[in-house]
């Protein structure tokens, strides 16, 4: 490729093999922020859980304090989040958390707001009839919901929680700001050293897409083993213990 | 009737939906080994009474007296009943409803297995050795590691029914039982069913099977509009000497 200068043509150099040259630095801020990531999905998964059994809750003050949070945490982008944790916090508080734990408490943050909602959704569309059927059983509040609810919920949620955890791997890149050595952050200290802006944030680019890949491919064999029957290989070889125990009943019956 | 044992007893019942009155005052005794059938026109407040029956709607005036304990809001009048947890009488009331409302995620028989062991304790494989002897008694146990969506309606209402008494209730409530199904499909609930009325089983049927009511039942009960209108015993199709309800079984036989 060339580019137009005065009085003729220069080649560009893109240095591809920087790439190559420094795989492993790539991947050890890829796996930084998969880890970031995970830590808080759970996290983010028990606190939303909370907060849509707090927003449906027949009690007002619990309602309304998760309707506040939502609102509030849903509306805040990422890098304002990171930063008012990890600098906030030590300037009000005096506490200083490591780089890790405040990119995990922002990204909890955030997210617990859209799982609030996710599970709120899902739970909401379940037939009212499952709950009737548990307590016309006789079973306790706590058993319909463990044993009724969340495994249905847990089903329709599956595909929104993919979507979401993608989202926030893509939301660790802004904890670069706060000096977390992730994907972002090693392609800048790259770039300002060898000035390959195209080729770094093409692999940065690449790596966020790869990972949003494979992500997808897990979440959709999740919802397979959730499936009614269970559909997937996995979920198969779980069960299959199940199978032969109810078809040795069928038998002894 | 095999005895006149009161089972359940309802006083006075009434139940309030907004600012709409649908029970006026319902009162209605279910002697054990008693097969009573309530009928009538749509919105006439038969399934709300049935409902009440265990108590998935409270009613807003009156009492239920059920195995020695009462339940609802009182007659006013000091009552001497032991007050009793709803949980108790449901533990002891089966309910099949018209849309089957079998759990989808769970097989055939862990349908029956979950609440079971839920409620009597015991270990999972103990609460599946009663659910296969249960399914079998409605003919399903060859379904047994079925899901419910791979069953068909008649399958999944005697899956339902199954699941009811493998809690043996002293009192089984029939909710339009054979109204979603295809009529093809009416006929082997219906013969369940009778099995279960001539062993002996106390049961309310709200139903549209004209022929069945008069077969099995000898409470029958008639409603409109938020009131029992006519009451008769086994004869009541033949005697009934209220206007209404001889046109309302003209419009339906």
């Amino acid at each position: 490729m060339f580019r137009q200068e005065e009085g003729g043509v220069a080649p560009i150099n893109f240095m591809w093999h920087l790439v190559w040259d420094f795989r492993s630095e790539l991947l050890k801020g890829l796996l930084t922020a998969i880890n970031v990531s995970i830590v808080a999905l759970l996290l983010s998964m028990v606190v939303g859980l909370i907060f849509a059994l707090a927003r449906m809750s027949r009690f007002k003050v619990f309602s309304i304090f998760a309707s506040f949070y939502v609102n509030i945490f849903r509306g805040i982008p990422a890098l304002v989040s990171v930063i008012w944790v990890y600098f906030g916090w030590s300037l009000l508080f005096g506490h200083n958390f490591t780089v890790f734990q405040a990119g995990v408490i922002a990204l909890t943050l955030l997210y617990s707001s859209f799982f609030c909602e996710i599970f709120r959704s899902a739970l909401q569309a379940i037939h009212k009839g499952q709950r009737e059927a548990g307590m016309a059983l006789g079973l306790t509040r706590g058993r319909i919901f463990r044993s009724i609810m969340l495994p249905q919920a847990t089903k329709i949620a599956i595909p929104n929680i993919g979507s979401m955890y993608i989202g926030m791997i893509k939301d660790t890149s802004t904890f670069a700001i706060i000096g977390m050595v992730e994907v972002v952050r090693v392609t800048q200290n790259l770039n300002s050293t060898y000035f390959q802006p195209f080729v770094l944030y093409t692999a940065a680019a690449g790596l966020y897409v790869i990972i949003a890949f494979i992500v997808d491919f897990i979440f959709r064999n999740v919802e397979l083993n959730f499936a009614y029957p269970p559909q997937g290989r996995i979920a198969k070889f779980l069960s299959r213990k199940k199978k032969k125990r109810i078809e040795e009943l069928m038998r002894s019956t | 009737m095999p005895n006149s044992e009161v089972l359940m007893e309802l006083s006075g019942v009434r139940k309030t939906f907004g600012t709409t009155e649908v029970l006026h005052g319902i009162d209605l005794q279910i002697t054990k080994g008693s097969h009573a059938v309530i009928f009538g026109p749509s919105g006439s407040g038969k399934s709300t009474v049935l409902r009440c029956m265990n108590l998935l709607e409270e009613p807003d005036v009156g009492s239920i007296k059920f195995l020695g304990n009462e339940y609802g809001p009182g007659t006013g009048s000091k009552s001497d009943g032991k007050r009793g947890k709803p949980i108790e009488l449901r533990r002891k009331v089966g309910m099949v409803f018209q849309q089957f409302n079998l759990f989808p995620h769970l097989s055939a028989i862990d349908n029956l297995a979950l609440p079971y062991k839920s409620i009597r304790g015991g270990s999972l494989s103990d609460a599946q050795e009663r659910a296969a002897h249960e399914l079998n008694k409605v003919g399903l146990l060859k379904f047994a590691a079925n899901y419910p969506s791979q069953l068909s309606g008649g399958q999944q209402q005697r899956v339902a029914i199954a699941r009811a008494l493998s809690l043996d209730p002293e009192l089984m409530l029939f909710d339009e039982p054979t109204s979603a199904l295809d009529p093809e499909l009416v006929g082997e609930v219906l013969s369940v069913m009778r099995n279960l009325a001539e062993s002996g089983m106390t049961m309310v049927v709200v139903t549209h099977e004209m022929n069945f009511a008069r077969e099995i039942g000898d409470l029958n009960v008639f409603m409109e509009a938020g009131n029992i209108v006519a009451t008769g015993g086994s004869d009541f199709f033949e005697n009934c000497t209220n206007q209404r309800a001889q046109e309302f079984i003209g419009s339906v036989l």
